[in-house]
């Protein structure tokens, strides 16, 4: 077996445009996913019980559920049921944002609940707000703690992306498998582009523990 | 539009066999990558340079590039590099135990690591291997300090068999996509689809959940 990457020539553009379309839709993701996890990992934590009970339906069942099945469901069944359809990007973007919010809300309320309660306390003792307590005391705190957490959530991110190419959004995996369908060469094709991935991932866990490692000590206490 | 369940009572059975490939592909996995992991972890520890970065290397790279992708690899590579034919199921397994062996080298890693070095010292001061220290001393304790960590990848495995349909292994997902195909009751076969992946998911997620809140290590 004789292997030739020189024909990768003529489609590196094609790969470069599934590139960006990986690192945009992780962005996006990234993005919705926080929003939505620190609201819920909030309300979880100091929220009314109905509304905790409430949510953890949402949380366990994304927890439960394979993130390619919730992709699959948004993308062909929903459209069914709200006569709506979506474009696989919207939808995958969506998709991701819903499972990743629901990972970082169990996130945000392990980093809440693990600061001593003692300094919530002395922050009301103090004549603050109970709002003012978590926004200025508690959360700057937990939010140190949750960084190298919060790395790997990034790394997931960067990672589940690829199961879009399951409902044909046209990111790096979908990409490649287009150029093995005209090539017939899977081995140097996958082979690129898992360290395509690896590039793009690895710097980024590395980077997140760095900086985590450099401002440890703001959320001890 | 209106839906027809009458679909899923049809192929109930159908379904019902991917769901146990699922399952069975979950424990399959996780009995070969708990020794798999055990051996990278040790390989971690070797006193030979080369293969301390052989293993670190393999953990890294599987733990930060997507399993459908390292999927598609052993699919198609590994035939090519060493002339290696198998079922998509073995496949798939060999594929899902090399992921899920570099997590758990990880987990036992830190497990190890959260050991206070005292205790290796104290161990090897009474006169015993470097080995038997590990074995008597490191290992028992760490195994309670790992269990939280196992019982989260158990539940990220579970669900990560789902992605070894894009080599035709007929678990639940597998099954479901084919069914979709076939019938064009896209709604009813995906939320029935979705509704077995939960009802097995969702016990194992809140079993997880205790195992962390009944091994915690406080501080």
């Amino acid at each position: 077996m004789q292997f030739d990457f020189t024909f990768l020539g003529g489609y590196w553009r094609f790969l470069l445009n599934g590139v960006l379309i990986t690192i945009w839709l992780s962005i996006l993701s990234i993005i919705i996913g926080l929003a939505i996890g620190l609201v819920v990992g909030t309300a979880r934590t100091y929220g009314p019980r109905w509304l905790d009970a409430l949510l953890s339906i949402y949380v366990d069942t994304m927890r439960s559920i394979p993130l390619l099945v919730i992709l699959v469901w948004i993308f062909f069944a929903l459209p069914l049921v709200s006569g709506y359809s979506m474009s696989p990007f919207i939808a995958a973007v969506v998709g991701m944002g819903l499972h990743l919010g629901a990972f970082v809300a169990e996130l945000v309320r392990a980093g809440l609940t693990s600061i001593r309660p003692g300094q919530t306390r002395a922050a009301l003792a103090l004549g603050m707000s109970r709002m003012q307590a978590i926004r200025i005391v508690v959360l700057p705190q937990a939010l140190i703690r949750m960084l190298p957490t919060f790395g790997s959530v990034l790394v997931i991110t960067i990672k589940d992306s690829s199961l879009a190419s399951v409902i044909a959004v046209p990111e790096l995996m979908r990409q490649s498998q287009v150029v093995v369908g005209q090539t017939y060469r899977p081995f140097e094709v996958f082979t690129v582009a898992l360290i395509v991935y690896f590039v793009m991932s690895w710097p980024v866990a590395r980077a997140v523990d760095h900086w985590y490692r450099r401002i440890a000590h703001l959320g001890a206490s | 539009m209106k839906f027809d369940w009458s679909v899923i009572a049809d192929n109930w059975p159908l379904l019902l066999q991917g769901a146990g490939v699922t399952v069975m592909l979950t424990f399959a996995t996780m009995a070969l990558a708990l020794p798999g992991g055990m051996v990278l972890t040790l390989m971690r520890m070797s006193r030979l340079a080369p293969v301390r970065a052989f293993a670190t290397g393999f953990v890294e790279f599987f733990r930060t590039t997507p399993i459908i992708l390292q999927v598609y690899w052993v699919f198609y590579v590994l035939p090519v590099l060493i002339d290696f034919r198998a079922s998509a199921f073995a496949t798939g397994l060999i594929a899902l135990t090399l992921n899920v062996s570099a997590f758990n080298s990880e987990t036992f890693r830190s497990g190890i690591n959260s050991i206070r070095a005292g205790q290796r010292n104290a161990a090897l001061a009474l006169g015993m291997s470097e080995w038997q220290a590990l074995r008597i001393v490191i290992i028992p304790q760490a195994i309670h300090r790992v269990l939280p960590a196992l019982a989260s990848t158990w539940v990220s495995l579970f669900k990560d068999t789902s992605l070894v349909s894009v080599i035709a292994v007929a678990e639940l997902s597998y099954v479901g996509l084919q069914l979709r195909s076939q019938t064009y009751r896209v709604l009813e076969v995906l939320t029935a689809m979705a509704a077995l992946y939960w009802l097995m998911g969702y016990p194992q997620a809140k079993l997880a959940d205790w195992v962390h809140r009944k091994f915690k290590v406080s501080e």
